[in-house]
């Protein structure tokens, strides 16, 4: 049995907007699970209908193999996390975090220890009887997480619970949430915009793109094996080129490009005949100056010119100009002696072994 | 340059707004202190608090009788203090319901916003002569009172409108998502957080209740509330004793100001420090 089944789920507003439409989506126990989108592509309006503030128009949500549609938000066995923390302004922490647990019949003992517990844990001991308005967000956060955990639901609802952070701190709270998933095991369902921390925590990786899936996936099938054109250009950053009459053989499939033949894995989608689009990624290119390379058995062969550079960290980027017909980007590692003395305007190889290489349909 | 013109004449527009503001208050208080056998004007004969004890029933029996407004009194503040009670409850639950858009708000919102609107005196005779025709005795406590809450709901429905205009959902949803009923999370999480319109509600309330007169006039039937007794009493002969009650009236009405100050202190002092309310709780 599933924790959580959404069956061809959709939404649409009353003014009409579709925000979601023909969801299916099966999550395990203690599974994580990230929806992750550009803004306004329906992952809030899902999370919402999953925690019930949001009417389903479609389908139907099972929660543990119940189906959920038609009960309202307190009596389904979620628990949803705001990005503006949804604090109660008039409570101090420790009754923040009760909060839930004071509906419940429980022992008074039996409730403290509860939210000892869960506060010790999440480090807002010396806190407690503080308002949490004069905290910071970091503190904050951990305060609306606490709140949603101690009730112990069955899946906790994260709406971009990162996102009023700063970068620093998300990195902090990014790694106490995944350390705190694995213990507890509890399903999480986490919406975020930001790819890096989708890749970063989720055993899965729902991408959706104007209220559809676009392709569900661990963070790498979703960076290495893209399904589709939107997938290819929103995760990772892809070099996208355009390619003709795809044959497949061997399940390698080659098409002719602007720069010559390529080659590389098909998804499922395409058909052979038809047009596709190569994605290669800026990390799995090989940079070489123009000449040095030839004699090396190399695939996926592109010559251009250095339109710019610039590193981050142990990161090179390089802008590879093709020819002046399209510019793609490279990244290598700041190690390699011989690339940090290439500079803008020389002529450079790049290749990428066919492996690597995703063609995805066009659209 | 500007302000060397702007300066003065704000300065003067101020002094003026605080002379017609207060002046006419300053001398009703002035002339309360009248002296026994002196007018309702200036000047002064004698300083003294004759016209108090004479409100109050202290002085011995003369040509000029006790102003009658004992029992108006009582009237006016049981039906301020109904009115407070029933228009504050229906504002909340109508700026609630208007939360979530449906269909004809926008002609409800209007219909509700009608009842302030309307001139009073038109209100109460269509009031009167409707509860003639229905066979219904007019009274304070009746006919009056339906018209004071239809002129002081709105008013209450503004007030809390405007809060909950400003009030951020997912505190709710919070609630709602910890396992936490609706009426609960409105008993816990809503009214204590919008608590500080609800006495502005409760205090417009009272006080447009409180000296209502227009709608009142022709709805009270024959007992009186204190605005038409007060008014009743022009009629016959003005003495210092009125005076003397305005200013009672004043002092009264600033100790619900008072009132509503402290305990609007209070609501926004929770919002800040935890320990106090813990330790009640
Ligand atoms: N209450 C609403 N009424 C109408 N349209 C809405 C409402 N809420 C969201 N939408 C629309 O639905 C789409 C999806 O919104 P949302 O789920 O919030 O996206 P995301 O969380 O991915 O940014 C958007 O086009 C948005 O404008
Ligand atoms: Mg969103």
């Amino acid at each position: 049995m599933y924790d959580l089944e959404l069956n061809r789920v959709g939404k649409t507003y009353s003014d009409g907007t579709v925000a979601v439409a023909d969801f299916d989506l099966r999550v395990g126990k203690g599974e994580f699970v990230a929806f992750l989108g550009p803004s306004g592509c329906g992952k809030s309006t899902t999370l919402r209908m999953i925690a019930g503030f949001e009417e389903i128009t479609n389908g139907d949500i099972l929660i543990k193999g119940k189906n959920v549609s038609s009960i309202p938000p307190e009596r389904r066995p979620t628990s949803m996390i705001f990005q503006n923390y949804a604090l109660f302004p008039h409570m101090s922490v420790r009754q923040n975090i009760g909060f839930g647990l004071d509906v419940k019949h429980l022992s008074k003992t039996e409730k403290d220890s509860k939210v000892d517990r869960i506060m010790d844990m999440f480090g807002l001991t010396p806190f407690a009887d503080r308002k949490a308005d004069k905290l910071s967000g970091g503190q904050r956060q951990r305060i609306a997480l606490a709140r949603g955990l101690v009730v112990e639901p069955d899946i906790l609802l994260l709406d971009e619970p990162l996102g009023a952070l700063d970068a620093n701190l998300r990195r902090v709270i990014q790694n106490e949430l995944k350390l705190l998933q694995r213990e507890l095991g509890i399903t999480f369902v986490f919406v975020t915009h930001a790819q890096s921390e989708a890749l970063g925590l989720s055993d899965r990786i729902v991408v959706m793109n104007r209220g559809r899936v676009e392709q569900i996936g661990t963070p790498h099938e979703v960076y290495a094996n893209p399904k589709t054109e939107f997938v290819a250009r929103f995760i990772g950053s892809n070099a996208i080129i355009e390619g003709q009459n795809l044959s497949i053989a061997d399940g390698i499939g080659a098409v002719d490009t602007a720069f010559g033949r390529m080659r590389g894995r098909p998804a499922e989608t395409v058909r052979a005949g038809e047009g596709v689009l190569v994605a290669i990624p800026a990390e799995a290119m090989r940079i070489s100056r123009r000449g040095a390379a030839d004699a090396l058995p190399a695939e996926n062969r592109l010559n251009g010119t250095i339109a710019m550079r610039h590193a981050v960290g142990s990161v090179q980027h390089f802008q590879i100009d093709l020819d002046g017909r399209q510019r793609v980007d490279v990244e290598t590692s700041t190690d390699n002696r011989d690339l940090m003395q290439l500079a803008v305007g020389d002529a450079v190889t790049v290749d990428c072994p066919s492996e690597n290489v995703t063609l995805v349909a066009r659209g | 340059m500007e302000s060397r013109v702007l300066k003065p004449v704000l300065a003067v527009y101020c002094a003026a707004f605080i002379l017609f503001l207060y002046g006419p208050m300053i001398v009703l208080a002035i002339l309360s202190f009248q002296g026994a056998g002196g007018g309702p004007q200036f000047p002064i004969i004698e300083w003294s608090t004759y016209w108090y004890q004479h409100l109050l029933g202290l002085t011995p029996p003369g040509r000029i009788t006790q102003l009658p407004i004992g029992d108006a009194l009582l009237r006016s503040l049981t039906l301020a203090f109904m009115t407070t009670v029933v228009s504050t409850v229906l504002g909340v639950m109508t700026a609630q319901g208007f939360r979530t858009r449906f269909k004809g708000s926008g002609i409800v919102f209007y219909l509700v916003i009608l009842g302030m609107i309307v001139p009073g005196v038109l209100v109460g005779l269509g009031m009167a002569l409707f509860s003639n025709m229905a066979g219904v005795a007019r009274a304070w406590w009746g006919t009056a009172f339906v018209l004071h809450v239809v002129y002081t709901f709105p008013f209450a429905f503004l007030v809390m409108l405007a809060i909950l205009n400003r009030f951020d959902r997912s505190v709710e949803e919070a609630s709602l998502s910890l396992g936490v009923s609706p009426a609960q999370t409105f008993r816990r999480v809503t009214f204590p957080m919008i608590f500080p319109g609800v006495l502005s509600a409760m205090l417009f309330s009272f006080t447009l209740s409180y000296d209502e007169f227009s709608r009142t006039l022709f709805t009270s039937g024959r007992e009186l509330t204190l605005p038409l007794t007060i008014y009743g009493t022009f009629s016959v002969e003005i003495y210092p004793n009125i005076f003397a009650f305005g200013v009672l009236t004043t002092l009264f009405s600033f100790t619900l100001l008072a009132i509503y100050a402290l305990l609007m202190l209070r609501a926004v002092r929770k919002g800040q420090a935890f320990k106090g309310q813990e330790a009640e709780a």
